[in-house]
């Protein structure tokens, strides 16, 4: 019988494996994050997940797009949407310099590794730059990251590079570009009407 | 059977009496129609739940002779009960065209009316009726189960306005706007 991963034998682990990954402080939901520092040392750190801490289970993948802060004219509409008061919303506030999210050129992934037998979880946080997002796919370790990765390849653009099958999932063939990327302008098609 | 009810009109109005024998075959025919609104077992978002409770035990959509039929061949009634995503658009349009004549759809919901939250999305239908003609719309989000039980009523007087005459085995779906009920009693 193995013995059973915690959370600090697997921090361990993988802070030893990979150069350079940092645990991020505070994680997300405060379950262990590990923030790796460049996608040579993902294939590496899911193997060592999957095979030697036996995270069996890939629960899910996605990304963040952080790139702001965003022109909202154009994207939200001027109407008011309340019909019984004349006062319109005002303008967006900017977030004040400094406060809330950093704002930067990255796509900042994320998957989540479950141990179903212990009963742990670990994050793993990778940024990688807007216009060239490109990280190994984890298709061939875990058959759950086939659609994960379509989605999210779909929604925002990440390629992952030795995926068996990287086309849409979700959005339809005509529709261009990456929905979920802050940046992403859409184009009428015959169902938007005028 | 469809053929029949076709041509019955151009036979039966120039013989004497005939108009009567076509009210009558209406009347019959409508009243048949409108206990037998079958639908079709068919959800696209949460609006599909309310449906569901809507056909069990404690509403009893069988009591108003709404059964869900597994197949569009078999359906009168097309419900779209959920959001119509562009990725789906299409394939609602093949369900529509597979139903026979006389079909009829009921929008159930803001967002199959209108595209309700989701108005401004890449991604959704901005109401069912620009892609398929819609007999009753029913608002809400979603609409209880009476609300849906109300809209079939609703759809049950409408069916008893149609007519042999007005072509199509009864008054027929055009392809833009409401059917052609004018000029009906009831």
């Amino acid at each position: 019988m193995k013995t059973p991963a915690t959370r600090e034998a697997a921090a361990a682990a993988l802070l030893e494996r990979c150069s350079d990954a940092r645990l991020a402080e505070p994680g997300v939901k405060n379950y262990l994050t590990v923030r790796l520092a460049s996608p040579k040392d993902l294939l590496a750190a899911a193997r060592l997940l999957k095979g030697e801490l036996g995270f069996g289970y890939l629960e899910m993948i996605t990304a963040v797009d952080w790139l702001g802060p965003m022109k909202l004219e154009g994207l939200v509409s001027s109407r008011n949407p309340n019909p019984f008061t004349d006062k319109l919303p005002g303008p967006p506030v900017p977030p004040a310099a400094g406060a809330g999210a950093p704002y930067r050129p990255v796509l900042d992934l994320l998957w989540s590794f479950g141990n179903l037998r212990d009963g742990v979880k670990v994050f793993l946080r990778l940024e990688v730059p807007r216009d060239h997002p490109e990280v190994p796919s984890l298709a061939g370790e875990f058959a759950a990251a086939d659609w994960q990765e379509r989605e999210v390849y779909d929604l925002l653009g990440v390629r992952f590079a030795g995926h068996p099958n990287l086309t849409k999932i979700l959005t339809p063939d005509f529709i261009n570009g990456h929905p979920l990327r802050k940046d992403y302008a859409h184009e009428k098609d015959s169902y938007d009407g005028d | 059977m469809g053929i029949i009810l076709d041509k019955a009109p151009m036979i039966a109005r120039p013989i004497p009496g005939g108009q009567v024998l076509l009210t009558t075959a209406d009347y019959f025919i409508d009243l048949g129609r409108k206990y037998s609104v079958w639908p079709l077992t068919f959800g696209l978002a949460c609006c599909a739940i309310e449906m569901m409770v809507a056909y069990a035990g404690r509403f009893d959509f069988d009591r108003l002779g709404v059964i869900p039929r597994p197949s569009p061949r078999q359906a009168d009634l097309l419900l779209i009960a959920g959001t119509v995503t562009k990725k789906m658009a299409g394939p609602i349009q093949e369900i529509y065209h597979q139903m026979p004549e006389p079909r009829f759809v009921i929008s159930m919901g803001s967002c199959a009316n209108c595209g309700g939250p989701y108005f401004d999305s890449y991604s959704v239908v901005k109401g069912v009726d620009r892609i398929i003609p819609v007999d009753v719309y029913i608002p809400g989000c979603p609409p209880r189960p009476e609300a849906l039980i109300y809209g079939v009523l609703e759809l049950q007087k409408k069916i008893t306005r149609m007519k042999l005459a007005k072509g199509g085995g009864a008054t027929h779906q055009q392809e833009k706007g409401s059917r052609d009920l004018a000029g009906s009693n009831a």
